[in-house]
């Protein structure tokens, strides 16, 4: 068994009808970062939803660290040491930014089972702490609501990172973002990389997937149609091989 | 640093140590203030409103008495109490329309355990008990059901309401407990028991809701059930919790009505949920869920109480009421509707 921090093999998944995965495998080598490009449509979130534990998968098998995984909620997932950061950044706006970070796996005072007392100040704390540990810094008692669309993504970013994952797994992470933040967050992924967490980004905006990602996936209706190794290509060769798969793809769609 | 509940920013924290960020504190003090008042909504400016009412009503050679300020009290101990229940499921984003009829369930529940023997405090259990169980029921059907709660309660709405018809025979159940009636008539301290329930129900949640998971949970899933769900809250059941309270707090305003009246009565608390949820828009919980606060539905109960009170006094027929009620609700509604405009246009 090689060293992949995290393996798929032969993943389907259909809703109703529509076959969304026709059997998607790909591996992913501990410390890398693992790009998915792909059409809307094309099943990249579907796939990460499967990773991440929120949706069942038809068939396939998933591997993590060699091991055989089955994840039948989002916070199996996260126990097993996999983060995943939600397009829409899943946050409670009406919560502050530590609340969040620590939502579902609250810091509590004192031990022994029962009635728990939340340890505000901890919580606190350690969310000022890896906040400034992903370059934004802030308050930690501002309500979510309150804060911009960077600030709100690296909240959700602080929040995947708190429980120090081994594998993170990202949809869109730069889709909403200025092209000052998208700097931000990509320099964030090459020291994440430097940490030893492996990753699975997810765009339809190669270039910026070209940025960071040490290996390229194009998903296409379902499967992986190419693939291939980022430090091998020219920027030239990767533009003309994405764009004419993907041009192919949608004419595909309209016959 | 600051020390606080997620949305639950009714404390300033701690000041900062620098006397250069005593500006800061000054600026943080007054954003407190707004979103107090803010979050407490209108419950607080009808507190002025009813501040004038009371001041106009002295006029009314009846207003001012002692007598008329222990009945305000005693009214807002049956609304008070379920509201607290109200607060906490309409804060995690779900509704209760059951708590009349489970007042009315549990006023006849209690009133029958006292009558067949029973002790003061195994009527109380069986009030609770009572309520939490349909509370629980309501809290699995929306949440395991994934039925709207709406439909849900306005479903034991009837069932609940009905049983107790049928349970009682349609007739009510006297009760010549003496534990039981002094209960609902005597007093402690220059304030009748019932009303020092009605305090305790908030000194208890005032402390728990901002300290532990319960709380936290509660304003998680009301603001985005899906988010709470992803980080691992086990949503579903935290429903059957949040319901289960309102339920078992609807029980006890039915207990505490029975013994006011010392008689269960399977056609008390009708409209209860009017009142209640009035209550609880008034003092600034949000109908889409997340916002609110226990402060605010306490000043609700307070506004709401007051005012029918004064209607009463005023000579006005018991049907102008629910006029009142009705109104007192949409205001707040549209208020809360205009609040959420601003608030998302930044």
């Amino acid at each position: 068994m090689t060293a992949n921090a995290i393996e798929l093999n032969g993943i389907e998944k259909s809703f109703g009808p529509v076959e969304v995965l026709k059997g998607v495998s790909l591996s992913v080598p501990r410390s890398r970062c693992y790009g998915l490009v792909g059409d809307n449509g094309a099943g990249k979130s579907t796939l990460l939803k499967i990773l991440s534990g929120v949706h069942p998968r038809d068939a396939g098998e998933i591997r993590v660290e060699g091991e055989p995984v089955d994840f039948h909620a989002a916070i199996d997932a996260r126990l097993a040491g996999i983060e995943m950061i939600y397009q829409d950044l899943a946050l409670a706006e009406d919560l502050d930014a530590a609340s969040n970070i620590f939502l579902g796996r609250e810091r509590h005072k004192g031990r022994g089972p029962g009635l728990k007392r939340l340890d505000h100040k901890r919580m606190h704390a350690e969310a000022a702490e890896v906040l400034e540990s992903v370059g934004s810094p802030m308050p930690t008692d501002r309500k979510v609501k309150a804060l911009s669309g960077g600030e709100r993504q690296l909240v959700a970013v602080a929040r995947a990172l708190e429980f120090s994952p081994r594998i993170l797994l990202m949809d869109e992470p730069t889709a909403a973002l200025s092209v000052e933040k998208v700097n931000v967050v990509n320099r964030l992924i090459g020291r994440l990389k430097d940490r030893g967490v492996t990753m699975i980004l997810v765009s339809h905006r190669f270039t910026d997937l070209i940025q960071v990602a040490d290996t390229i996936g194009v998903l296409v209706h379902g499967r992986i149609v190419d693939e291939f190794d980022v430090a091998e290509q020219t920027m030239d060769d990767m533009t003309t091989r994405i764009v004419r798969l993907m041009s192919e793809a949608a004419v595909g769609v309209s016959q | 640093m600051t020390d606080q509940a997620g949305g639950q920013d009714s404390s300033p924290g701690e000041p900062p140590s620098a006397p250069a960020a005593a500006r800061g504190a000054v600026s943080r003090g007054v954003a407190w203030a707004r979103h107090t008042v803010s979050d407490v909504g209108p419950g607080l400016f009808m507190i002025l409103g009813v501040e004038i009412l009371v001041f106009w009503r002295t006029a009314h050679p009846y207003f001012l008495t002692q007598s008329n300020f222990i009945e305000i009290g005693k009214r807002m101990t049956i609304i008070g109490i379920a509201a607290v229940g109200e607060t906490v499921v309409i804060i995690a984003g779900g509704f209760d329309l059951s708590v009349g009829s489970v007042a009315a369930m549990a006023s006849v529940g209690s009133a029958w355990v006292v009558d067949n023997g029973g002790t003061l405090v195994a009527s109380v259990l069986a009030a609770l008990a009572i309520g939490a169980l349909i509370g629980v029921v309501n809290g699995a059907i929306t949440g395991y059901g994934r039925i709207n709660p709406l439909i849900t309660t306005l479903g034991t709405f009837a069932i609940v309401r009905g049983l107790a018809y049928v349970l009682t025979n349609n007739k009510q159940i006297t009760v010549n407990h003496e534990g039981f009636q002094n209960l609902g008539k005597h007093s402690a301290a220059g304030l009748p028991y019932i009303v020092w329930i009605l305090l305790g129900t908030y000194v208890v949640f005032g402390f728990v809701i901002p300290r532990y998971r319960f709380g936290r949970y509660m304003y998680a899933i009301g603001s985005n059930e899906r988010a709470a769900s992803l980080a691992g809250v086990r949503v579903n059941r935290w429903k059957l919790v949040f319901y289960g309270v309102s339920g078992m707090m609807a029980g006890l305003a039915g207990l505490v009505n029975a013994t006011r009246l010392g008689t269960g009565i399977p056609s008390s608390s009708i409209g209860l949920e009017l009142a209640v949820i009035t209550a609880v828009i008034l003092g600034g919980a949000s109908l889409l869920g997340g916002r609110g606060r226990l402060l605010g539905t306490f000043l609700g109960v307070l506004f709401l109480s007051c005012l029918l009170t004064g209607l009463i006094q005023s000579g006005a027929e018991p049907e102008y009421q629910r006029v009142a009620q009705g109104s007192a609700l949409l205001l707040a509604v549209l208020y809360d509707e205009r609040r959420r405009g601003r608030l998302a246009r930044g």
